[in-house]
């Protein structure tokens, strides 16, 4: 009794140390648990991670907004007033569509890393995205215009490089409201860190319509291998299905 | 990483820089490589139109006599142009063992643990684990693809699925089933480019007995999977890919 007691009054504290923090930074804790680390090679980044300190707005290295240019402030402003507004602007998750990328890599679910002959492969719990990244080779010559873009890896040294373009303008950057357009052009600096524990991705993001320069964002994931990934069906019972453009919660 | 050190002779040397730079090589990283016989990587699709299944023998699978008047409901709903029970049509997933018949491709990755297929349609993945079996049906959420658990028997991958939700059909025509549905599969490769999955439907409460069919898929050299957005969602801006097929 006195046990229940004790883990109840726990309970108590960290709901209400997690609800002042979300009130504060809209940060959700990642988990808190810490199984053994990945396996010791460190260019083995296969098994189940999951973001940590996961931020709505996107963790910016700069530690404020990106440098917007004039367009890119404006789309963010917007889109903000219109969230302040309670009507928020709807972006593609809402519609069900792919959520682009760095967005998809900025995501409170966990992640499936599966490295193949020539490929490494995100799958992503959240709406059952899939990223194929493919080794050691340059982007095709022409490239459709799609939601996740056209992902190219390679090492170097013990840290996966990843170079990704071609995206269409339908995604955004975060959840709040950085968004992008077709010149976006991601590179991520994925490695391990914590002696295993944890994967460190370091993104740098370039978008001369929205950016007046390249800035960096920085997110890092639990080693969690007491996780599978379960079946995230969007469609299902939409809840937030845009009307207009807009979120409409029901 | 050893440095070659001065003292080696000129061709241990070169054998020691040469094993240095296989090493620091931008593809070096740890890829598992199942047997030949059990590997089934690559991109695959599916032989044949699998739109009506029929049973091994040709035949149409022996439903109860609930499954036949919702089969034939479903028949005729399809033909008047408005197949309101099917799924895809609102860009919900095919649900399993549907997904299998899907005229698109199927991309399968290998590790020790799980085999992953990846469905280029909807672009839905499935986890069959090899290092767990299946929980107690009463005690699955049931879903739209189930859970799968899988061991291999000499080459040939045998699977386990169960946990379904009965939203679903087992192909474009309507076969239904129920959420209490076991699907078994055996999938070999029949030669390098040609693998073949025998599929057996367990389900007392839709079918008389169990019944099997069968599928082949042909390998796909150097192609890709391609991005799948169902466009159902999407009223402002309809792309150009189908809203489903298969």
């Amino acid at each position: 009794m006195r046990f229940l007691l004790h883990v109840g009054l726990v309970g108590l504290g960290v709901l209400a140390a997690a609800s002042t923090a979300r009130a504060q930074s809209d940060v959700v804790e990642g988990p808190l648990i810490r199984p053994a680390a990945s396996s010791s090679d460190p260019r083995d980044l296969s098994g189940v991670w999951f973001i940590r300190l996961y931020n709505r707005q996107i963790n910016s290295t700069l530690g404020r907004l990106p440098p917007f240019t004039e367009h890119g402030k404006a789309e963010w402003d917007k889109r903000v007033k219109a969230e302040k507004d309670g009507s928020p602007i709807a972006d593609a998750s809402a519609y069900c569509w792919p959520h682009g990328v760095p967005r998809v890599m900025n995501s409170p679910y966990p992640i499936q890393i599966i490295q193949t002959d020539g490929e490494t492969t995100i799958v992503h719990e959240v709406a059952h995205n899939i990223r194929h990244i493919y080794m050691d080779q340059p982007h095709p010559q022409t490239i459709t215009p799609t939601f996740l873009g056209d992902s190219v890896g390679q090492w170097e040294g013990d840290t996966l490089v990843i170079d990704t373009l071609g995206f269409n303008d339908r995604t955004w950057i975060d959840e709040v409201g950085v968004i992008h357009g077709k010149q976006l052009h991601v590179i991520e600096h994925i490695r391990k860190i914590e002696d295993g524990h944890a994967l460190e991705n370091i993104i740098r993001i370039e978008d001369p319509e929205f950016f007046k320069q390249p800035w960096y964002a920085r997110i890092t994931y639990a080693w969690r291998p007491d996780l599978r990934l379960t079946e995230y069906v969007c469609e299902e019972n939409n809840r937030n299905m845009p009307v207009n453009g807009h979120t409409v919660a029901q | 990483m050893m440095c070659p050190s001065a003292t080696q002779k000129p061709a241990a040397r070169l054998t020691a820089l040469v094993l240095a730079i296989a090493a620091t090589a931008t593809s070096a990283q740890p890829i598992y490589h199942p047997p030949p016989g059990q590997n089934f990587e690559g991109v695959w699709l599916i032989q044949g139109d699998h739109s009506a299944i029929r049973t091994s023998k040709g035949k149409l699978p022996p439903m109860n006599r609930a499954a036949a008047a919702a089969y034939a409901a479903h028949v005729k709903a399809r033909k008047a142009g408005k197949p309101d029970f099917d799924t895809i049509q609102t860009c919900k997933p095919h649900g399993f063992p549907r997904i299998l018949f899907a005229a698109y491709p199927i991309e399968v990755l290998q590790e020790p643990k799980q085999v992953t297929f990846i469905h280029e349609v909807h672009h839905m993945p499935r986890m069959v684990y090899l290092d767990r079996t299946l929980p107690q049906l009463e005690d699955m959420d049931p879903n739209w693809m189930g859970l799968s658990a899988g061991h291999w028997e000499d080459d040939t991958l045998v699977v386990e699925t169960q946990g379904f939700n009965d939203l679903t059909t087992l192909d474009t025509a309507g076969l239904p089933h129920s959420s209490e549905m076991r699907v078994s599969e055996r999938i070999r490769k029949l030669d390098a480019d040609t693998l073949e999955d025998l599929i057996t439907i367990d389900d007392s409460k839709t079918y008389t007995q169990t019944w099997s069919t069968r599928v082949t898929y042909r390998r796909q050299p150097g192609r890709r999977l391609k991005e799948y957005v169902c466009t159902f969602t999407n009223p402002e801006a309809h792309s150009s890919e189908p809203a489903g097929g298969g």
